[in-house]
This record gives C-alpha cells, sequence and structure tokens, in this order.
C-alpha cells in the first residue's frame, strides 16, 4: 500500500502518479518484466533498483508449483526449461512460459530442492558416473556449482534445502554413501551418513552421521513446512528435521500406501497424498492438528487410468502432484506418456498439454531478484551466463 | 436505499465533490484504510474520503457491497444453500464485467484501491495493467502509463544489453 499521506491528486491526462505505478504496478510484474521495465525510463530503474522495492516485489511473488521441461534435439536432450504453473484467475488459461532454460551438458539434469527463489539442480555425466549439484536463481540468472568432494566411490544425495533461521545461511542436507566399484562395497562407516553444508561458508560438510537418513535417499524429494524438511520414507512414518535445532524426528503418517506418496503444503496445512493400489482414486490428506499428528482424508479424486491411457498414452506412476496455483483451487497434475493433464478434485480433466520430457517437479518456486550473499563466495559462480542460455 | 436491518450499525462517507454515501460498517471495513480509522476511534459521523470523487467512490462501495463476506452482512441464508464453489464462481463472473471499464477509470480505481487499502480490488484493477506491461514493448508500455523516456539512445542500449534476455 501506498502511505496515504503521499497520495497526491492524480495526473490531469489520466495517467498513474509515479508513487502507485512503483509500489502497486511494477512491485507486482514477474521479475522478467521488471528487469525489462528498467529500461523504459530512468526514475523506473533507479525505484526498482533498491533493495526496499526488491523485497517488497518478491513478497507479492506467487508462490508457484514448478514443471521442468526437457527439450530435445532428436533423441538427445539439449536443455531444461524450468516453468512455473501459472493460471491466471478467472481467463482459465494456462501459461507455460519458462523462467529460465538450462544448457544441458550432462546426461542427466534434475530440479532436486527449492526455496527463497533458489533452485538446487544435481547432474550426472555417464562418463564420470557420480552425481553433481549445483544451485542457482533463475531470476537473477546467478548459478554456482556446489564444491563437494566428489570422486570415486563416493556417491552425494540431496536430502533437502532450508534457511537456517538462526544464522541467516543457506544450508544442504546431503547424505553420503559409499558406492560398489568394481562389484565390490567398499563401506565407511566413519564418512557415510548424513552431512549439512552451507553455502558460501567456505567450510567443507559437516558431518552429522544419522545413517538412518540414507532410506531418505530414494524417496521423491523433500518438503519445508513449517521450519523443519518432511520426506515419506516406506513405513509408517514422516521423517522430519526441524531446520534450527538440526535433528531428525518423526511423526504418524496418514493411511497412504507409501510407494508413491507425496508430501505438500496445502494452504497452512501439510498435506499428503497417495493413490491406492488399483490406481483409481487418489486420496489428499492434511493434519489438521500438526503438533497431536492428527490426519484427515479431505479428497478422494476417482482417477481412472484406464479412462485416460487409451487417448494419452501410459500413465507415469511416480510422475504426478497435487498443486494449488491460486487460492482454494486443488488440482492433481498428471503424467500419461507425452501429455501432462491437469485434473479437478472431481477428477475431471481440466486442460492437457501435450510436450514430450514435460513434467510435474513437486516444488514451488516464490521468485527473488533480492541478491543472495553467498553466491559470489562460491568458485566457479557466473551471472547471466551459460549454463543459463 | 434498501431498508436497514436493525442493529447494523452505518457509516457516512464523504467525497470531495460533497456526495454522501450511507454504507454498512461491514461494508466499509473491506478497506484496511477505513477498518484502522474506525477501531482507532477516529470516525465521527462522516469519513471525508480525500482525492477519490463520488462517480469512482460509489464504484468502490459497490465492490465492497459485493465482496464483504456473506455471513455478516447480507444474512447467513446464502451461503447456507449456495456451495462455496458455486458463490467464487459468481465472484469471478461479476469481477470481470466490474472491470470492464475504460484506463481512466480504471487508473482511478487502482488509486482509490491503494489508499483505501483494499486487496482484492487492487488485484482485481492492477492485473490487466499489470498484464499489459507484460506482454507489450518499451514504446507501447510508455504510451500506455504517459511515461516519457528519458534515456540517450546508447544509454537504453547498454541497460537492454545488460538484462538481453529479459528481452527475448
Amino acid at each position: 500500500m501506498v502511505d496515504a499521506a503521499r497520495v497526491t491528486a492524480p495526473p490531469p491526462d489520466g495517467s498513474l502518479p509515479d508513487e502507485i505505478t512503483i509500489w502497486e504496478i511494477l512491485v507486482r510484474l514477474p521479475p522478467k518484466s521488471l528487469l525489462r521495465c528498467r529500461a523504459v525510463c530512468r526514475a523506473w530503474r533507479s525505484a526498482t533498483s533498491t533493495r526496499r522495492f526488491l523485497l517488497a516485489h518478491n513478497a507479492l511473488q506467487p508462490t508457484l508449483p514448478l514443471l521442468y521441461g526437457y527439450n530435445f534435439v532428436g533423441d538427445e536432450v539439449e536443455s531444461l526449461d524450468i516453468i512455473p504453473f501459472h493460471q491466471r484467475a478467472g481467463a482459465g488459461e494456462l501459461q507455460l512460459r519458462p523462467v529460465a532454460r538450462l544448457a544441458q551438458d550432462s546426461d542427466f539434469h534434475h530440479l532436486e530442492a527449492c526455496c527463497d527463489g533458489l533452485l538446487v539442480l544435481s547432474f550426472r555425466n555417464t562418463s564420470v558416473r557420480d552425481w553433481r549439484f549445483a544451485v542457482c536463481n533463475p531470476a537473477t540468472r546467478q548459478y554456482a556449482p556446489l564444491p563437494l568432494a566428489y570422486g570415486s566411490g563416493v556417491e552425494y544425495s540431496l536430502l533437502g534445502m532450508y534457511p537456517h533461521t538462526p544464522t541467516g545461511d543457506y544450508r544442504l542436507l546431503m547424505f553420503r554413501d559409499s558406492v560398489s566399484m568394481h562389484h565390490q562395497l567398499v563401506p565407511d562407516a566413519a564418512q557415510d551418513g548424513s552431512y549439512i553444508f552451507t553455502l558460501g561458508s567456505g567450510q567443507p560438510p559437516r558431518h552429522i552421521g544419522f545413517l538412518e537418513a540414507e532410506v531418505l535417499t530414494f524417496t521423491f524429494g523433500s518438503l519445508l513446512f513449517r521450519g523443519s524438511l518432511h520426506w515419506r520414507p516406506p513405513g509408517n512414518m514422516i521423517m522430519v528435521f526441524d531446520t534450527t535445532t538440526e535433528l531428525f524426528w518423526q511423526m504418524r503418517a496418514p493411511a497412504v500406501p507409501p510407494g508413491h506418496a507425496k508430501l505438500f503444503q496445502m494452504d497452512e496445512m501439510l498435506g499428503m497424498s497417495g493413490f491406492n493400489d488399483a490406481a483409481t482414486t487418489i486420496d489428499i490428506w492434511v493434519a489438521q492438528d500438526y503438533e497431536s499428528e492428527v490426519w484427515a482424508c479431505k479428497y478422494r479424486v476417482d482417477f481412472s487410468v484406464a479412462e485416460f491411457t487409451p487417448r494419452f498414452g501410459k500413465f507415469d506412476e511416480s510422475s504426478w502432484v497435487v498443486v494449488m496455483p491460486s487460492d482454494g483451487d486443488v488440482f492433481l497434475l498428471v503424467n500419461f506418456g507425452e501429455w501432462l493433464l491437469q485434473l479437478d478434485i472431481g477428477g475431471k480433466l481440466v486442460a492437457t498439454f501435450h510436450r514430450r520430457g514435460l513434467g510435474p517437479a513437486n516444488l514451488r518456486l516464490k521468485q527473488t531478484l533480492v541478491q543472495h550473499t553467498f553466491f559470489p563466495i562460491l568458485e566457479g559462480y557466473v551471472t547471466n551466463s551459460p549454463p543459463f542460455i | 436505499m434498501a431498508t436497514r436491518e436493525a442493529g447494523k450499525k452505518m457509516i457516512m462517507l464523504k467525497s470531495p465533490d460533497g456526495m454522501e454515501f450511507e454504507v454498512e460498517e461491514a461494508v466499509a471495513m473491506e478497506s484496511q484504510t477505513i477498518r484502522k480509522m474506525i477501531e482507532d476511534d477516529c470516525a465521527d459521523t462522516a469519513i471525508l474520503i480525500p482525492n477519490i470523487n463520488s462517480k469512482i467512490l460509489s464504484r468502490v462501495i459497490e465492490y465492497c457491497n459485493k465482496h464483504v463476506p456473506t455471513t455478516g452482512a447480507t444474512g447467513a441464508a446464502a451461503s447456507d444453500t449456495v456451495a462455496p464453489a458455486a458463490l467464487a464462481e459468481d465472484l469471478k463472473i461479476w469481477d470481470a464485467e466490474f472491470i470492464k471499464v475504460n484506463r481512466a477509470t480504471r487508473f482511478n480505481l487502482i488509486q482509490a484501491a491503494s489508499y483505501l487499502n483494499i486487496k482484492g480490488l487492487l488485484d482485481l484493477t492492477s492485473q490487466t495493467t499489470i498484464d499489459t506491461i507484460s506482454d507489450n514493448s518499451l514504446e507501447e508500455i510508455r504510451s500506455f502509463l504517459s511515461t516519457k523516456n528519458d534515456y540517450l539512445p546508447e544509454e537504453e542500449q547498454t541497460i537492454r544489453r545488460e538484462n538481453q534476455w529479459a528481452f527475448q
């Protein structure tokens, strides 16, 4: 809101006062449009470059579900699009405009974790064989590889990313595994286990043990909710990592088969969904009382694989998410063949997108043009250059 | 004016051109600015709304009337019989009609929504302007918002180059 005391009479030609244009209109633009607008006039450029403005701009950015989109040349993946799933209110119009495109110089490229406008990517070259990681901000086009002690016989997995509130740092929770070399397993109990890596600290990852976290390397990502990371491993429990105390604990999970269960945030509640064994329904549960671990089944979506398969192709059991693109709306995004389908909670088909290599990431991005201070400290840091295209 | 239900507190809003509007307090309090005045006890018998003429103020009141939570002002019956999803759909259609106004009126509504701090109205009125800026060239943005280009040609080129990807 513009300070009431500074509201002036409208300019005579029926345009908007600068104060309103800047603090009510420009502050709501997507980052890319905002950067473009800096070339409109000097006043806009200087007003939209201050930290105060960028913080206000970030606060008004929507938190949008993320899609990944691989671009192919022949059968080779050439680049990866990072696409927020955006639905304009009322228009029923879906926009699949990427916020960034990254050149793919490795054989696999994945979106692993996302918080505060930051994305962690993993990639792997078949020749090197181990997974490597990088962090980027698609809005500021900053990118830096993560300096981990990569090497043969060692494999890192990313368990999650979080802001460490007491210090203001951004941290990654990793798991280090000894892997079999020449068919020989070389476990190293002294070094395997969970690690915490503080971005920009210049320190190597800190070993915190907790070998039990290995099970989390097989789950589909983590959810940051109420200051804790959450995972749904096999078993009856949800694993939780308190990002302030940096300790693990467990909470009760609802009765959803864990195989392809997904955790997500629904309004201000922790949500979990999964489909039944016959893949005919998807149940959506919410933790009505998080502290007491009380769950309730909120929706049961009738979802017929048999109905969609003939039209769209094979259902990918791992590739679906529950999304809330705007207040109160709940949808499912599911992959069938080369199609991404949007279903409402009645199981009705709302929209379809045909694109090979397009799928939901089960991450949410709130874009920010506020600079994160750790980037320049990371070796190999680049801005506005490759791999950004 | 429709007959008032007993017990509903009314507020008088005055525009600078001398018009007076009697509205239910709950409707007026859709504006966070007015809500604060009422809660701080700064609201006497009438509240003067500066810089918002009667034509715009009446449209703002029309919006607030429509958007005031149904359980409060217009009676609980509506929300008991109509599904929330249907109500939301009805509001969306109403909003789309409401915003079919010319550019000058829309700009006036943006200013009124900003001053009165009515989030829903601001979101609604600013969205088309945001879309226009997002979808058009710099020249079109300048003409739409009557903004003058005060860059030297070479300066503008430099700034475009700095953010070249944003122009693709």
